[in-house]
């Protein structure tokens, strides 16, 4: 890479849990002092924020105006992205990339738990065809799901193993068997595949110029794509924007052959047949380990979720030494319309 | 603390030119129409104003079958049966709902477009879809 550095210096975490007391104001508040606290810094070693969130979550409008003053924005550069947090490390990146800043503190929040996310999510359909009819991105994903169930008699059994899997070890532990007793809620998925929605917040430090003398892992390549917003207009069984996506991340990065380049993969996928359009569009092999925390299905905060997946990249890589490359992954709107990927190496050893 | 609120505020949305002509067409004929672009070929559902497969707007409007395949389909408990339609003659598929589903559907199945007997421009006057036969 010819670029200067791009360096995750730090990360702090709110959540996610079911419901925050809290305001959002004191959530975000808490994920970002974690963020400096872990580099060491304060808010004028920061030149410039981006922050991710989504009015319609809210119950606002320009939901960024809300934290203005808590992310240390007054009197500095802020850019918003209306999209997963995924999309706004990007935007950060590049921002350090082009020269203009040396350090971005990068934010998403998300409080689902203040209304109900059917209606929400309906809301956010085309307003003339799909809202109508009562199409909500739970509809998109059932089915995008049936598409890849239809011909595949084995899928349910795969999926109820692979959320299980997923959950294994952790609070929210179930098997497999009572996965498919739970109820159908758009078939082929049922309750207990879904991640669960949470509220949390997250925070990173980008920066050009900190966090290499402490061996911090780098960005090395990052792509983004988004698919028309109608599941029609798509081939429903795969995700070519995140095909797309990871092509532009690998060139940049120099991967050829992404099925053995990879020791972590952190995907943000809210369905068992999510991780598997993952899988196969990334191109990651049996050899790369995925979501060893359980990724999403512990717990999902939607526009912090791919945020909160560069964190657990980044953390992961700080604590283990053998893991030297990692591709982190955000995804938004019904049925993974928006893709969004970075690629982490680990810093000198 | 909190405080409630309930957020209810009139809106009005444009279906724009193209799409006027798919509801008007819905309305006043009981046909299904969409666009078939100069450019690559590409037939979708409904009308538009640029290609989705190409983004060019050299397009004419064609009127498509009230017949298709069943592409995929979910149900949600207490909601219905939504699926994906592939129209005879288009390209995309049609996101709409399943009228009286069999337990069993199969992918390519037949289906045919059930339209509302009062009629008013809106996506709704296409009633929904009906299966009719076996898949190929
Ligand atoms: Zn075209």
């Amino acid at each position: 890479m010819t670029q200067r550095p791009v360096f995750i210096a730090g990360c702090g975490q709110v959540g996610p849990v079911a419901e925050d007391p809290r305001s959002i104001v004191e959530m975000v508040l808490e994920a970002v002092e974690g963020a400096l606290e872990d580099v060491g810094i304060t808010h004028q070693d920061i030149d410039a924020i981006v922050t991710a969130s989504v009015d319609i979550l809210d119950g606002l409008t320009a939901s960024n105006i809300a934290v203005t003053e808590v992310v240390g924005a007054v009197m500095k550069p802020e850019a918003r992205i209306a999209a997963d947090g995924m999309a706004a490390a990007i935007h950060g990146a590049c921002q350090i990339w082009s020269g203009a800043y040396d350090t971005v503190l990068i934010v998403a929040h998300a409080k689902p738990s203040m209304a109900p996310y059917q209606d929400l999510m309906q809301w956010a359909m085309d307003p003339i065809y799909l809202q109508p009819l009562g199409v909500d991105f739970l509809t998109c994903a059932g089915l995008q799901a049936q598409a890849l169930a239809a011909g595949d008699a084995g899928a349910e059994q795969r999926w109820a193993e692979l959320a299980s899997a997923r959950r294994a070890g952790t609070p929210a532990a179930i098997s497999a068997d009572e996965i498919l007793a739970s109820p159908i809620v758009a078939s082929p998925l049922r309750a207990e595949m879904c991640a669960p929605m949470e509220d949390g917040a997250s925070a990173i430090v980008l920066s050009a110029v900190l966090g290499k003398h402490d061996g911090r892992p780098q960005v090395t390549g990052v792509g983004h794509d988004l698919a028309p917003h109608d599941l029609g207009d798509r081939e429903p069984g795969i995700w070519r924007g995140l095909e797309r996506a990871c092509n532009r991340a690998y060139s940049v990065a120099g991967i050829d052959n992404p099925a053995s380049a990879f020791d972590l993969a952190e995907p943000s996928c809210l369905f068992p047949h999510e991780e598997e359009l993952f899988v196969a569009a990334a191109g990651i092999g049996n050899a790369t380990v995925v979501s060893p925390g359980g990724g999403l299905f512990v717990g999902h905060t939607p526009v912090v979720a791919g945020l909160s997946r560069l964190a657990a990249s980044a953390s992961a890589m700080r604590q283990d030494a053998g893991c030297r490359r990692a591709l982190a992954h955000g995804a938004w709107g019904p049925a993974g319309q928006g893709q969004a990927v970075m690629i982490l190496e680990a810093g000198a050893p | 603390m909190i405080r409630e609120e309930k957020i209810q505020i009139p809106f009005v949305y444009a279906a724009g030119q193209a799409g006027s002509r798919f509801l008007v067409a819905l309305r006043d004929d009981g046909r299904i129409m969409g666009s078939a672009c100069a450019a690559c070929g590409h037939v979708s559902v409904p009308t538009r104003s640029f290609c989705p497969a190409c983004s060019e707007s050299d397009l004419s409007d064609v009127e498509l079958a009230g017949e298709g395949n069943l592409v995929s389909w979910t149900e949600i408990p207490g909601r219905g049966v939504f699926a994906l339609i592939n129209l005879d003659g288009a390209d995309g598929a049609l996101l709409h709902r399943l009228i009286d589903s069999p337990d069993k559907l199969a992918v390519g199945q037949r289906v045919r477009a059930q339209f509302a007997e009062t009629r008013k421009a809106h996506i709704s006057d296409l009633a929904g879809f009906v299966v009719t036969g076996a898949g190929p």
